[in-house]
């Protein structure tokens, strides 16, 4: 089975050399060796009847024993329907709420976000990942890739961003595949123009900061750029608490100076490495649009309860960056044309430049993910078999036990 | 002669089965830290929370509220407090080793934790149980800062400086030295300016022991 699996990934990996030309063509990103599905089908099956199942988590559940992952994993394997999908959420959140809840394993996440985008349940996916607090879906890099990666494909790169957004909270931007995959959704649904919230706005800086930080290129330190300044505006309007709660972000002040700092590295750096042009447009709009707030809010006629509440509420640090905002212009305009005088600006657009990434390195990227994810399946392969024969051994030996029991009373009776 | 006890078998029985309920109907960590953010009291107790926490308890969060929307409940992450963030300039973080979570809790909002503290730079060597986990005061370290942290090499201690004895005290140790063994005293003493004695419960028990072997007993 082993040597199939590696046959498949050989010819596979041959289909990968001669699609990369047209990409350009397609509208997807990972080549369909990586979305294939067979891998994974060709795993040793272990039919269960889901009804036999659910009844024994609810009687365990009953009787407050511990639900084992062996159960979890073998009911979200055999789903067949879009209904199961929904009963396979709800057990998966009591599994969370139970004792074992730490246990839950990578091939079941692995699975659950497979049957979903099968029986077309995606939203399903997306919902149970992006409260993950409650479900406990934690999926590892190879599916969230997947994930995005079925957004992009139909174009939805709203809810593209939020798949990023929770690889951002999870900190997970290790491959290089993942990187590229965030930083072309982020890039298209950036293209779109969208209203954000200040929310949104923070959410989507934060996601361009650390996926930036990654790549030291081009198209990573205009996203640095663009992180450092959304992040920085949201400081400006709300505070620095407000910028950090809830995220893995540094929760020291002057978000908008960092995003300066870049663009001083970038016009000192000897090497190729450029801004793109429509990420020093958006920076510049964005502080003239702060400092034009800020200017109507101290001149503007306000009634005097409203300005005591916002002065309660913004704390002296705060209050210390906003006096800081005129500076920042007058250094940005520095730097912008310091780095025109050395020709560091990238005409191209910043979805345009991520999308030459793409096409560069993808298909590089994407193979030792692949080798790296078949190694992965019979890891877990050999795991779930290690548990089926635990699970095993310990029935028999409750078995034993239980006649043991049984002759004990009954010779007991009899004396 | 005291009364033979009657021997109350069903009192013993009641008193253990009483016993044995109050360790089952302890209150699980989720109802003993849960708050109601609107009057800042705890619904188990009744209780306020300290005025000057207040701010703290709206703004930050705590621990597991952090760690229950990381992946194995953020175990090998680092966590620092904001207090040492204020206090010390040294970095100061708690790495994550072992969690246990309370399962009846909403959110997972509730648990205990065990970890290796870094105290102003200076690493310790065990796991110990972490304290002050249900304080809203805590914040996760961001990979990208997690080197920033732990490059961190900390000033070696200043050496312990020695200080002479007060001169009457001096006179009394020179005598009783040489009521004992007979000869003058060679080196001068000294007092050391830090004590390494921690003051608990066996400390003070060996010193009585100790004195009541040299002085006997009162009378």
């Amino acid at each position: 089975m082993a040597a199939s699996i590696w046959k498949r990934c050989v010819t596979a990996a041959v289909k990968v050399k001669c699609l990369s030309p047209s990409l350009s063509a397609r509208r997807w990103i990972l080549s369909a060796a990586y979305t294939d599905t067979k891998a994974w089908e060709a795993r040793e099956k272990d039919p269960q009847n889901l009804a036999v199942l659910a009844t024994t988590m609810d009687r365990t559940y009953d009787r407050n024993l511990p639900v084992s992952s062996l159960t979890v994993s073998r009911f979200v394997d055999n789903i067949s329907s879009r209904e199961e999908v929904d009963q396979a959420e709800y057990y998966l959140y009591k599994f969370r709420h139970s004792p074992n809840c730490w246990y839950l394993r990578d091939w079941t996440i692995h699975s659950w976000i497979r049957q979903c985008l099968k029986y077309g349940a995606r939203e399903k996916a997306l919902h149970t990942v992006k409260n993950k607090v409650q479900y406990g879906i934690f999926p590892d890099d190879f599916t969230f890739n997947l994930l995005i990666d079925s957004y992009i494909m139909d174009g939805d790169f709203q809810s593209a961003c939020s798949v990023v957004e929770e690889v951002m909270l999870q900190e997970a931007f290790d491959l290089p595949s993942t990187q590229i995959l965030s930083l072309y959704a982020l890039g298209s649904y950036r293209a779109m123009r969208p209203q954000l919230t200040v929310s949104e706005e923070r959410a989507l800086g934060a996601s361009l900061l650390i996926c930036g930080m990654k790549q030291d290129n081009t198209v990573g330190l205009s996203a640095q750029l663009l992180g450092n300044a959304l992040l920085g505006k949201v400081e400006m309007l709300e505070g620095i608490h407000a910028v950090f709660k809830g995220m893995p972000l540094f929760w020291g002040h002057g978000y908008l100076g960092r995003a300066l700092d870049v663009m001083e590295r970038v016009a000192t750096a000897s090497g190729d490495v450029k801004l793109s042009k429509d990420t020093l447009d958006y920076v510049n709009d964005l502080l003239q649009e702060l400092s034009s707030t800020s200017d109507s809010d101290s001149s503007g006629a306000e009634s005097a309860g409203e300005e005591e509440k916002k002065e309660v509420t913004i704390d002296e640090d705060d209050q210390a960056e906003q006096a800081k905002l005129p500076q920042y212009v007058s250094r940005f305009k520095e730097l912008s044309s310091q780095l025109e005088s050395e020709g560091k600006v990238d005409s191209a657009s910043f979805q345009a430049s991520v999308t030459a990434l793409a096409q560069q390195n993808l298909a590089a990227a994407e193979k030792p993910d692949l080798e790296q994810y078949l190694s992965r399946v019979q890891a877990w392969e050999a795991e779930n078999r290690q548990l089926i024969a635990r699970e095993k051994e310990m029935r028999v030996k409750a078995e034993q036990e239980k006649q043991e029991r049984l002759a004990a009373k009954a010779a007991a009776q009899q004396a | 002669m005291v009364k033979k006890r009657r021997l109350r078998l069903i009192a013993e029985m009641a008193r253990k089965i009483r016993a044995y309920r109050e360790l089952k109907s302890r209150p699980r960590e989720s109802q003993k830290y849960a708050l109601d953010y609107e009057s800042m009291k705890r619904p188990l107790t009744g209780k306020m929370l300290p005025v000057l926490a207040w701010q703290d308890v709206r703004r930050e969060s705590r621990l597991f509220s952090l760690l229950a929307g990381m992946r194995l409940f953020g175990v090998g992450r680092m966590f620092t407090r904001k207090s040492w963030l204020e206090d010390h300039t040294e970095p100061s973080y708690w790495e994550v080793t072992k969690v246990k979570v309370d399962y009846t809790s909403e959110n997972m909002d509730h648990g205990r934790a065990w970890g290796i503290l870094t105290l102003k730079g200076k690493q310790e060597k065990d796991v110990k149980e972490m304290d002050k986990v249900m304080y809203h005061d805590w914040r996760v370290v961001p990979k990208h800062m997690e080197e920033q942290l732990k490059d961190f090499e900390p000033l070696p201690e200043p050496p312990v400086r020695y200080v002479p004895y007060p001169p009457l005290v001096r006179a009394m140790m020179l005598a009783e030295h040489k009521k004992r063994t007979g000869s003058v005293l060679a080196e001068e003493p000294v007092l050391p300016l830090k004590r390494d004695v921690l003051l608990n419960k066996d400390y003070f028990r060996k010193q009585e022991q100790e004195t009541q072997r040299t002085e006997g007993t009162p009378v």
